[in-house]
């Protein structure tokens, strides 16, 4: 295992970002429901956005979207995985910055 | 075929996987769906009649998995253990089988007979892949049915697997394990054969998934072995010794190795049955294209502010048509009483009292109906997920849940409604620490009170006074909040791990149980107590009845009318005003205001206010008119406000203006009104409806002391 120098929390990754899973320093309860909602080793999990005031956070994991606040998902630790174009077995996001497509004119708006 | 067979069929599966649609299209019965994570706390049940068997249906709690951790969880899996139910259907969302299956797995482990039920069938069509049954079927070994519950379709199918597995010999029934991998699946079989040879230890457990658990950490099922014979320490001892090895050969801890061993089982099953579209198509990309509006930095606060200013004009404008036809109603059959009852004590209790009370509790029933069909919405489609992910921030803040803040702000409204919607939160704490903050959001019933004293007192700038009320009594809430999630809420909030549901669009029958059901709930759990404290108030506010008044009123009355004075001239009307605050002065509730009169001095408060205040716990409209009848400006005229307002502002009155701003702050911080009070009661206990009402109105007292005495410093009148 070598990939250890990469290590970063999952908090400190930004939308459409996506890392590897490896492994959750928090404990008991929190934890276990990570693991249970597939934050295990070797999981992929990507951000998709934060809410406007910089908290909570939207990731994708297995197919499934969950919210964690920053405090909590600082204690996930991933290797990030920028190229990753999936989430999940076969599931979630197909396109890496796939939220910015769609409603046109709202880019057009902020630009 | 012979006499009806009893048949228990319990209902397990994720949250939002569409397991309580399953339940309403089996049972019919009035229950309500959520989109929301956790919606279903409570157990309920069904009863139906199908192919000569009466099967008893059992909605179980939403749960993603089945630890110790969880209220839910551990109700799934105690119902699950301890009763024994002929058969455990898991209803699972088929747009996403691998965390569904991740439960499936825990149910094995539980060695139930299970029909597998692959639930909204239509997203996984819609998905393009193609799934293996047969493989799927080889790998869990439970019979498998398609069903689209929303649409109806396929829930017979669902019976009738049940049924076909309950009629099969005993050989058909494979229970197939779990595997972990074989360093843990040689201890867990170790363990379970040891455990097997002490079955007065295991009670209804099986042994293999005791055995899991106890090598998980489980603390609940660690309790079975904690006495002190020979047997439970050779048992302990093993479980350390089991763990010890997993955590050396793995370098991680047990209750890691065993579920990434479920996720892995899951893993391999799908890999086997699921063949992928080259391109798979995600069912989120629709939500999330919403989300880019819904969420959004700029936005996302604008729509939710849209969304609850809908949901409160709805509820408290629109309330106000059915409310007053309700009033209507209730006063047409009092007086319509009033002609047929011969005029006693017990006609006074009967319509007064007791269809006081009726009405009490009717007169909420449009604004909680309305209430509960708007979260309804909210829920079913999925948003309510969203605005919690908008408010959390916020929320939390005050130490909450971000789903608080509806509830919180409900209660400019009613504190009823608001109490009953917290009920859409899922942890005890949250629940507890909003509803005593509910009460400090000024209601509507208070602002009569505001109307009438800063009208009277602060004529030209009654609008912001009243402004700064209701913005005051946010900002004792969010103190209020801080300090009691640092000290008796100590203990730290619920994760914030809340699954963001695709947006669905809601049935019409699922939102009509969802409100009827949430209604019902009102109707019996808090119609009973409010009848009774309705009748209890009213015996206080009339008893005793004055046996002798100071003047003979009556007489004076008469005399005049018989000297030509007409029955409504101002000296006749005065006398009655004046007998009426005499008599209003000599009840219990008179006394009350009397004997607390000393306690309120400092804050500049008269005896008339005492007891307006005292009074005032019916609701806190009530103020008003009981300071109407002690200061001589009784019935209910737009004029009579004015004449009032003068009363209450004429030196006469020994009110100053300063005193008059500390009762309005005493006003929106005492004790919430007898239905709130008894709405806490049944909703949280008596231990925090007495919490709430000492804290509330020593609150009220220190801060109106402040106001009054601060503002006698500043040298105001």
């Amino acid at each position: 295992m070598t990939g250890t120098e990469h290590l970063s929390p999952l908090s400190a990754l930004s939308p459409g970002d996506a890392g590897i899973v490896t492994g959750i320093t928090g404990s008991g309860a929190f934890r276990r429901r990570l693991l249970d909602m597939g934050f295990v080793e070797g999981a992929c999990v990507r951000v998709i956005k934060t809410a406007p005031l910089k908290d909570p956070i939207e990731y994708c994991i297995g197919g499934t979207h969950i919210t964690l606040r920053k405090a909590e998902a600082s204690l996930v630790m991933v290797t990030p995985a920028p190229h990753l174009r999936t989430c999940g077995p076969g599931r979630g996001m197909r396109r890496g910055r796939g939220l910015r497509r769609g409603l046109g004119w709202r880019r057009w708006w902020r630009d | 075929m012979h006499a009806s067979r009893r048949l228990t069929i319990a209902l397990a599966g994720n949250p939002n996987s569409g397991k309580t649609t399953i339940f309403n299209a089996l049972t019919g019965a009035r229950q309500k769906v959520g989109n929301w994570p956790g919606v279903t706390v409570e157990r309920k049940t069904g009863t139906l009649e199908y192919r000569g068997y009466t099967i008893e249906l059992i909605d179980l709690p939403g749960t993603y998995s089945l630890t110790a951790y969880s209220a839910e969880e551990l109700v799934t899996r105690t119902f699950i253990v301890d009763e024994k139910p002929d058969v455990v259907i898991h209803v699972v969302d088929s747009g996403n089988l691998a965390r569904n299956l991740y439960l499936t797995t825990q149910l094995l482990e539980l060695g139930v007979d299970l029909v597998l039920d692959l639930n909204m069938w239509d997203d996984f069509e819609d998905s393009g892949s193609d799934l293996d049954l047969e493989k799927l079927h080889t790998m869990i070994g439970a019979p498998i049915v398609k069903t689209k519950a929303h649409r109806g379709e396929g829930v017979t199918e669902l019976l009738d697997a049940a049924i076909t597995l309950v009629e099969e010999t005993e050989e058909h029934h494979r229970h197939v394990p779990v595997s972990y991998g074989s360093h843990v699946n040689d201890l867990v079989s170790e363990l379970a054969t040891l455990l097997e040879q002490n079955p007065e230890l295991l009670g209804n457990a099986p042994p293999r998934w005791a055995a899991i658990k106890l090598i998980e950490g489980d603390a609940v099922v660690a309790q079975l072995i904690e006495g002190d014979t020979p047997e439970t320490k050779t048992i302990r001892r093993f479980v350390e010794r089991a763990s010890r090895h997993i955590s050396r050969a793995t370098r991680s801890d047990p209750e890691k190795v065993i579920t990434e061993g479920r996720h892995g089982y899951v893993e391999g099953a799908l890999k086997m049955a699921l063949s992928e579209r080259a391109v798979p198509i995600d069912r989120m990309e629709r939500s999330r294209r919403i989300d880019e509006v819904f969420t959004d930095r700029l936005l996302g606060y604008p729509i939710f502010l849209v969304f609850v200013w809908l949901l409160f004009q709805a509820t408290f404008r629109l309330g106000t048509y059915p409310m007053s036809w309700l009033d209507s109603l209730v006063s047409r059959f009092t007086v319509f009483l009033a002609g047929v009852l011969p005029p006693s004590l017990l006609t006074d209790l009967i319509i007064e009292g007791a269809l006081g009370g009726v009405g009490s509790v009717l007169i909420f029933l449009p604004n909680i109906m309305i209430l509960f069909f708007g979260i309804a919405i909210l829920e079913d489609t999925g948003y309510m997920a969203r605005a919690a992910f908008l408010m959390d921030r916020l929320m939390h803040a005050l130490g909450l849940h971000g789903k608080s803040f509806i509830p919180l702000l409900m209660g400019f409204g009613c504190s009823v409604p608001a109490i009953m919607a917290t009920r859409t939160l899922e942890s005890k704490r949250d629940r507890i620490l909003t509803t005593l903050l509910v009460p400090l959001m000024s209601c509507s019933a208070r602002l009569p009170v505001y109307i009438l004293v800063a009208g009277a007192f602060f004529a030209a700038r009654a609008g912001t006074i009243v402004f700064a009320l209701h913005f005051f009594g946010v900002a004792i809430a969010v103190l209020v909040g801080r300090i009691l999630s640092r000290t008796i809420f100590r203990a730290a909030p619920e994760p914030f791990v809340m699954e963001l549901p695709p947006y669905r669009l809601p049935t019409a029958r699922g939102l009509l149980i969802h409100m009827w059901e949430r209604s019902r709930v009102y109707l019996q759990k808090m119609g009973g107590v409010i009848l009774v404290a309705s009748i209890l108030l009213w015996f206080l506010g009339t008893f005793p009845r004055a046996a002798e008044l100071s003047r003979d009123y009556d007489g004076e009355i008469e005399l005049l009318l018989a000297s030509g004075a007409a029955a409504n001239s101002t000296e006749v009307e005065s006398l009655r005003a004046e007998r009426a605050a005499e008599e209003l002065s000599l009840t219990y509730v008179g006394r009350a205001g009397r004997i607390i009169a000393p306690a309120i001095a400092p804050l500049g408060f008269t005896w008339e206010m005492g007891v307006s205040l005292v009074t005032g716990f019916v609701a806190k409209e009530v103020v008003v008119s009981t300071l109407g009848v002690l200061y001589h400006a009784e019935s209910d005229s737009a004029e009579s406000g004015e004449t009032l307002a003068r009363a209450l502002s004429s030196p006469d009155s020994g009110i100053t203006p300063r005193a008059a701003l500390a009762f309005m702050v005493f006003v929106l911080l005492y004790t919430p009104c007898i239905i709130t009070v008894m709405t806490i009661y049944r909703e949280i206990g008596a231990r925090w409806m007495w919490f709430s009402v000492v804290y509330q109105t020593a609150l009220a007292w220190i801060v109106s002391f402040a106001v009054y005495q601060l503002g006698g410093l500043l040298g105001f009148a």
